[in-house]
């Protein structure tokens, strides 16, 4: 049975049930690391393909903070890396939060909902680290 | 009509209108990112490189650069003596001020000897909504109403107010903060050679009374008091490689006041240099303790000025020449910094006053790392001498609004209504439990007078009458402006734009995109009406709704657009603004439907028809700035109610207008414009069928109807146990 309230069904990431203070400390992280020891058994070559990309585009965001980036290829990269990021979510880590940011509802998240959730999450990681390189002098425009 | 004809049609206008604006304009040569000469910005004969002629009718020969800020004159022949007969400005010789592009408005300005403006001519500018929408004539047009003005004027955007003795000049509408800064660069411009050439008199302002404790300062205490200032440039400022290094670090003080001078100088020093000076004169110096560029200048020649250090003290700026330096040979201040090079500079104009503030500029050249090409750049510090250092403290200055201020004083009225609308939509939703509670399915009317008056509202005096439509192009525009110069003056010049933006910013990630989309945008608003219109003079018959299999595959089209959008704006933001048109914000409300090109026109007009027959067409399937805000409306905090028995009851689904419901009876929120007509049935007791099954249950079996709980039931009736026999 469906259940109509919920877009998706109701699914319950390894960290349910845990404290409030455990559970924002497991959603930091599931925030920060998009792979999970499920997804490396099941999609090996993509979590690890993934891996490697997200390696690769840190180094562009040290290249750049060392001044050797031009802000273009800094969000060619960053782009890249997400557009990576939505498909080792979803055999990793398929859940997104549903409601209010600080209850503890998740869902299944369908290719559209994981694209909203990396592009937003990423779009404000990119830009913190873009304005703090810019504020410290390491990017040039 | 049958629904995929109808779509049809309007793709064909979609594509004609593609066409027809991306294709080069025939005849018209724009001056939309015009390539201008690198030796616009530096050649001594400027008049060689920009046409001079046209904005001073009658000149023949016109001199170098002149000045500081530079300038040109011009001559004619008379009797074959030559006569000057005005003068030529470049804006950006003047100032850098960035129009809405965040880049400048490159203007040629001619003035006459008696200092009215007698051409104007854009150069160059980089403003999208110039480039389609808004013909670049208009900007041509709104420079005209300068012609005859005299520079010293007070002129500003809007309406004249001769008890004032203030000059208004019409908008461009749409084009707001575009002509805002326009203006600032025109009056600064002619302003800085009326100045220069006599036309307009230096402000006298009273000179200052020095406080003289009898101190000796050390270079630490005069840092900290703010007696001696620091003006650092660093190399990725003017556009150089990224160094540690900076461009140019210097230290200047004020050394009229005797404490400062006694400091820097020693006392001997320095009441020699009082004694070189007249009265009414001002010395300064100034230090190098870094870099390798020269704030003297490398090209400096003997009688000429120093061209990379000016002083400002409000309009009035002040230059050096050769015999303003005296030489500075050392710094007594115990602690100072070593330096490489010096210079003790002298104001002789009664204009200057210690007393009140006044910037040091740093005028520099900031290279463009693609094109090779310079532009004019400066970098200033404020000083102002400390309180403590004149008698009475500092003297009460006013210093005139920011420009955006001034348009927040002049429209406080209409924003404040506007505010006032965003407060009581957002309240009038938050609400909506009481207002759908009230509704019945047959008597919507409790929800729809509050959604209908926003409509009229937002269509009215949101959409042609402020013009603050948001749009797509300022979601790149601001995306841009993020990565590239991000500057707070430039957004809040659009007041309404800019509140509006906070609001949908805040009502997306509570309610999701609905509130913004189907109660106040401008458009949709106009869309949704003409389809109600439709229906209320017979037109029911013809509406359709796409089936929802086609309707899922065509709500996927507005995210390709944004995304299309957005990657071709990383590399050519004239190209996504030219593309940007697929939203008809602009013909329809900036521009005016019958003010327009024909393709233009044909596009809004096919989509405002498909309107009359089809519920929004353009937000389901088109509206890219819609796909941006749906995507962050995944994670709004507070959606619509549903309860376990939609999942095979199509009440609500089959009067969704967004078809925003799926065959399970689950609300899609990237899809949904909040019309809350779901939320009417979910309460109401005759057309919800699970709770016209309740009541009717109860009915028959005589119990009470008990109110319905927030879940959307009946509130149960809880039988009480019957009180225990006493013993």
């Amino acid at each position: 049975m469906v259940d109509p309230r919920i877009l998706t069904e109701a699914v319950e990431p390894p960290y349910a049930g845990g404290g409030a203070a455990s559970r924002l400390l497991s959603e930091i992280w599931d925030h920060l690391w998009p792979w999970s020891r499920n997804g490396f058994q099941h999609q090996r070559f993509v979590q690890a393909t993934g891996l490697a990309l997200a390696a690769a585009a840190s180094v562009a965001w040290v290249l750049a903070a060392m001044g050797d980036m031009t802000p273009g290829a800094i969000i060619g990269w960053w782009f890249g890396w997400s557009v990576f990021e939505v498909v080792v979510r979803l055999g990793s880590k398929p859940y997104v939060k549903d409601g209010p940011w600080w209850g503890s509802r998740y869902r299944r998240a369908s290719v559209m909902d994981m694209i909203c959730y990396v592009g937003f999450k990423n779009l404000l990681i990119g830009a913190t680290l873009f304005l703090a390189l810019k504020s410290l002098g390491l990017v040039q425009i | 009509m049958k629904p995929l004809s109808a779509l049809r049609g309007i793709a064909m206008a979609a594509i004609l209108a593609t066409v027809s604006l991306l294709s080069p304009p025939a005849a018209a040569q724009t001056a939309y990112e015009a390539k201008l000469p690198p030796e616009v910005n530096t050649a001594p004969a400027l008049c060689d490189y920009v046409p001079c002629t046209d904005v001073l009718p009658g000149a023949t020969s016109f001199s170098e650069r002149k000045g500081q800020p530079p300038y040109v004159e011009g001559y004619a022949e008379e009797n074959g003596q030559r006569k000057l007969i005005g003068y030529v400005v470049l804006s950006t010789d003047v100032t850098d001020t960035p129009a809405y592009s965040g880049k400048p408005v490159v203007t040629l300005i001619g003035l006459t000897p008696q200092g009215h403006f007698a051409g104007i001519k854009i150069l160059k500018h980089s403003e999208p909504i110039l480039l389609l929408g808004i013909p670049e004539s208009a900007l041509t047009k709104f420079n005209d109403q300068y012609l005859g003005q005299f520079v010293g004027a007070n002129i500003e955007i809007g309406r004249s107010r001769p008890e004032e003795d203030m000059i208004g000049l019409d908008a461009i509408s749409g084009a707001t903060v575009t002509v805002i800064a326009q203006n600032q660069v025109m009056m600064m411009s002619g302003a800085a050679v009326g100045r220069q050439v006599g036309i307009l008199e230096a402000t006298v302002r009273p000179q200052a009374n020095f406080a003289d404790r009898g101190r000796k300062l050390d270079w630490a205490t005069l840092v900290k008091e703010g007696a001696v200032q620091r003006l650092t440039v660093m190399p990725e400022q003017v556009g150089l490689p990224r160094s540690s290094e900076p461009f140019i670090d210097l230290w200047y003080g004020y050394l009229n006041h005797p404490e400062v001078g006694r400091a820097i100088m020693g006392e001997t020093g320095w009441r020699d240099l009082m004694a070189r000076i007249k009265e009414g004169e001002h010395a300064l110096f100034v230090i190098r303790t870094g870099g390798n560029e020269s704030f003297k200048g490398s090209g400096f020649v003997r009688g000429g000025i120093y061209d990379r250090v000016q002083l400002r003290q409000g309009q009035d700026v002040f230059t050096f020449r050769d015999l303003d330096y005296y030489n500075l040979y050392g710094v007594s201040a115990p602690g100072a910094p070593s330096f490489n090079e010096s210079a003790i500079f002298i104001v002789r104009s009664p204009a200057f006053s210690g007393a009140f503030p006044w910037k040091f500029i740093f005028l520099g050249n900031r290279i463009d790392r693609e094109t090779g090409a310079r532009t004019f750049v400066n970098f200033d510090r404020e000083y102002w001498l400390p309180s403590a250092y004149l008698e009475g403290g500092r003297p009460v200055v006013k210093k005139p609004d920011a420009p955006w201020v001034r348009v927040w004083k002049t429209r406080a009225v209409e924003i404040g209504l506007f505010a006032a609308l965003l407060i009581a939509v957002a309240a009038v939703y938050a609400n909506r439990d009481a207002l759908t509670r009230r509704s019945t399915r047959k008597n919507k009317w409790p929800v729809n007078a509050f959604k209908y008056s926003a409509w009229i509202i937002s269509i009215g005096f949101v959409g042609f009458g402020l013009l603050a439509q948001p749009s797509i192009t300022q979601v790149l525009t601001w995306f841009h402006s993020l990565l590239f110069q991000w500057q707070w003056e430039l957004f809040l010049t659009d007041p309404f734009i800019f509140l509006f933006w906070i609001f949908i910013i805040l009502t997306v990630f509570v309610w999701g995109r609905g509130l913004f989309c189907g109660w106040l945008c401008p458009f949709g608003s106009l869309s949704e009406l003409l389809y109600k219109v439709g229906r209320a003079i017979g037109l029911k018959r013809f509406q359709f709704a796409l089936p929802m299999k086609w309707h899922n595959r065509l709500k996927w089209v507005k995210y390709a657009v944004f995304f299309g959008l957005l990657a071709v704006s990383m590399f050519s933001m004239g190209l996504a603004e030219k593309l940007a048109e697929v939203e008809p914000f602009k013909t329809t409300f900036l521009v005016g439907l019958f003010n327009r090109s024909w393709p233009y026109t044909l596009f809004a007009a096919g989509l405002l028809g498909l309107s009359i027959f089809m519920e929004r067409p353009f937000c389901k399937y088109l509206c890219p700035l819609g796909a941006a805000l749906a995507m962050p409306s995944t994670f709004r905090w507070f959606g619509l109610r549903r309860k376990q028995e939609c999942d095979s009851c199509k009440a609500c689904a089959v009067g969704c207008g967004s078809l925003a419901i799926d065959e399970k009876g689950r609300i899609d929120h990237r899809e949904c414009m909040l019309c809350l007509d779901c939320m009417v049935l979910y309460t109401d007791e005759h057309a919800c069928p699970p709770l016209a099954q309740e009541r009717k249950r109860r009915t028959k079996a005589g119990l009470a109807l008990t109110p319905i709980g927030k879940d959307g039931y009946y509130i149960p009736i809880k039988p009480v146990a019957p009180a225990a026999p006493r013993a």
